[in-house]
């Protein structure tokens, strides 16, 4: 496994399309070498690899599909309160296909 | 008269004899918000329109309160105190707030967190650092910092909080007041924000236990739209606390209180666990058993870092969609990539920023099995260690960090490592098993508040309601009022 590398940061960064200061990508760097440390020290517990991951709080969710029925929808005029620029019931979107 | 330093029970008895109006109530509460704007920069908004409600036998009904500004409110600005979210205003509102709204509870702000809750310190707001009502110097602990605030500063008896590692309870040990969030699912997230959404909870910060129980009992309920909400409707927190906890018994854990682990400890640290052994010789008295235990001091030392990895790489995922195209205001640019990526660049804090990039390495496939799944795999470890206390304990009592709050100048904002991790920041431990865990104020060190913890196993809120209640009964700082010491 490569170590986490400035350049590394800053690709991440770059695909997470935020951009980062120098500051920035040290910060990240100094914390991400405590994390290693402490997760170096975690692989050493004997027989961490057999522990099932916990992804979740409770493993007691009752799971149950809803009948399929239509629910009244939000009114798309109060949708578009929040939109800056539309037309009648078209917002205007940047253009995506080159 | 002042009315808005009284409890719930107290200002629904005067409105329900005559003494007070709901709308009198609302004046006094909007007006002390205003005060405290100034002083502390607890707000994103102040409601100043709002409206006096019918007062029914619902114990919430024409009392003001304050919303933490990540509970999304139909037709009311709701930004996460984040720039990205600097304009929004939801067409919904947050399911546990309207469940408030039923009770006839009546919503007079929305106060400042850590952007979107990612934060321990009150500090990364888009709006401004919260400063702590005890002492402008100090922080006031984060995320739910304008909450906590707030309610110490006496503006109404309570507010909405959320908590993914320690959002309300720390902030309430350094407010000195209560914090309590309950079992995951009791209440309902949709509506909310969400930071990690396997640790998010919704809950409340108050004055007094009595006053958590009344708020969650309004706030809770099985929900449609979060398919993690389980069914309470035969759990009422309010009448089921009674104060009795003779046969009930107690833990500590020897590698978090025992002032032996830390030979550098400050004199501030030493008095706050002085502190709480007088409130553990107290527990006694009430007639609970109090044992000290001992943990894995590896898993409680890797426990700040696993919090980290988890939290971070359910962020990453869950603030995808912030793109400045579907919320958010555009950002510039020739095509959208530029655009996204000024607005998200300009939008986040470093803070933020630096937890997508580590939650984004630690789920690419050559890193994900050391870093994210071994985090989830010390996450069940811890889980089991605490369930296996609750096989024979009612509840683990710990104190809440390593003193009172801290002073806003120098003080840390990233993982750091230190002695005192564990003592800092085992509050996560109720956030990976969703226990039920509340904060309650055990004394002052240096003038300033301090406070304890009390955890429980799952769908026990009213055990651990009641055993906080008894202990609340025999100190001295239930109802404190903020009073700047400095």
């Amino acid at each position: 496994m490569a170590k986490f590398t400035e350049e590394m940061v800053i690709d991440y960064a770059d695909k997470l399309l935020i951009g980062l200061t120098d500051e920035e990508v040290k910060m990240v760097l100094d914390e991400f070498e405590v994390i290693d440390k402490n997760i170096s020290l975690v692989n050493e517990i004997p027989g961490i690899e057999k522990v099932e991951p916990m992804t979740h709080c409770l493993d007691d969710f009752i799971y149950e599909l809803r009948e399929d029925v239509v629910e009244e929808s939000t009114p798309i005029d109060d949708i578009l309160a929040n939109c800056d620029s539309y037309l009648n019931r078209e917002v205007k979107v940047p253009k995506v296909v080159e | 008269m002042k009315y808005m330093t009284k409890s719930i029970e107290e200002l629904h008895a005067l409105l329900k004899e005559g003494k007070v109006t709901s709308k009198e109530l609302i004046k006094e509460s909007l007006e002390r918000s205003h005060e405290v704007q100034e002083k502390y920069n607890a707000f994103v908004t102040i409601l100043d329109d709002a409206k006096e409600v019918e007062v029914t036998d619902n114990l919430l009904s024409g009392i003001p309160y304050g919303i933490k500004d990540n509970y999304s409110t139909k037709g009311i600005l709701s930004t996460g105190s984040s720039n990205t979210l600097k304009d929004y205003v939801p067409f919904f509102t947050a399911t546990s707030i309207e469940n408030l709204e039923k009770a006839g509870a009546v919503a007079v702000n929305k106060t400042v967190l850590d952007e979107f809750g990612m934060g321990g310190t009150g500090t990364t707001g888009h709006t401004g650092t919260v400063l702590n009502p005890w002492d402008k110097e100090r922080m006031c602990a984060g995320s739910s910092a304008g909450s906590a605030c707030a309610v110490a500063a006496g503006v109404y008896p309570y507010a909405t909080g959320s908590d993914t590692g320690d959002s309300i309870r720390k902030p309430a040990a350094y407010c000195g007041i209560v914090g309590y969030k309950p079992t995951y699912g009791m209440i309902s997230r949709y509506g909310l924000f969400p930071f990690a959404s396997s640790l998010d909870h919704a809950g409340v910060l108050s004055r007094n236990v009595k006053d958590a129980a009344i708020v969650i009992d309004n706030m809770k309920g099985i929900d449609k739209n979060d398919m993690t909400t389980w069914d309470s409707k035969d759990v009422h927190l309010y009448e089921s606390i009674d104060g009795k906890v003779e046969d009930k018994k107690l833990c500590y854990i020897k590698e978090i209180c025992d002032i032996e682990n830390y030979p550098n400890a400050s004199l501030e640290l030493k008095e706050h666990l002085e502190n709480f052994n007088k409130a553990l010789e107290k527990c006694k008295k009430l007639g609970m058993e109090v044992e000290e235990v001992s943990v894995d001091k590896t898993l409680l030392n890797a426990l700040a870092s696993v919090y980290v990895v988890i939290s971070c790489a359910e962020a990453t995922s869950n603030m995808s969609n912030l793109t400045g195209i579907i919320f958010g205001p555009r950002g510039e640019g020739d095509n959208y990539i530029d655009m996204m990526k000024n607005y998200r660049t300009a939008g986040f804090s470093p803070l933020i920023k630096r937890r997508f990039v580590i939650g984004s390495y630690v789920l690419q496939a050559d890193n994900k099995d050391r870093y994210f799944h071994n985090a989830q795999r010390v996450r069940r470890l811890l889980v089991d260690t605490w369930n296996k206390l609750f096989e024979k304990y009612d509840a683990v009592i710990l104190p809440v960090g390593s003193g009172p709050a801290k002073l806003l100048d120098g003080s840390k904002t990233v993982l750091e490592e230190d002695d005192t991790t564990a003592l800092e920041e085992h509050l996560q431990i109720g956030n990976f098993g969703g226990f039920p865990s509340i904060t309650i104020p055990d004394g002052f060190v240096s003038n300033l508040p301090v406070g304890l913890n009390i955890t429980g196993k799952c769908y026990d809120d009213a055990n651990v309601l009641n055993i906080a209640y008894a202990l609340e009964s025999v100190m001295d700082y239930k109802d404190q009022i903020a009073k700047e010491v400095k």
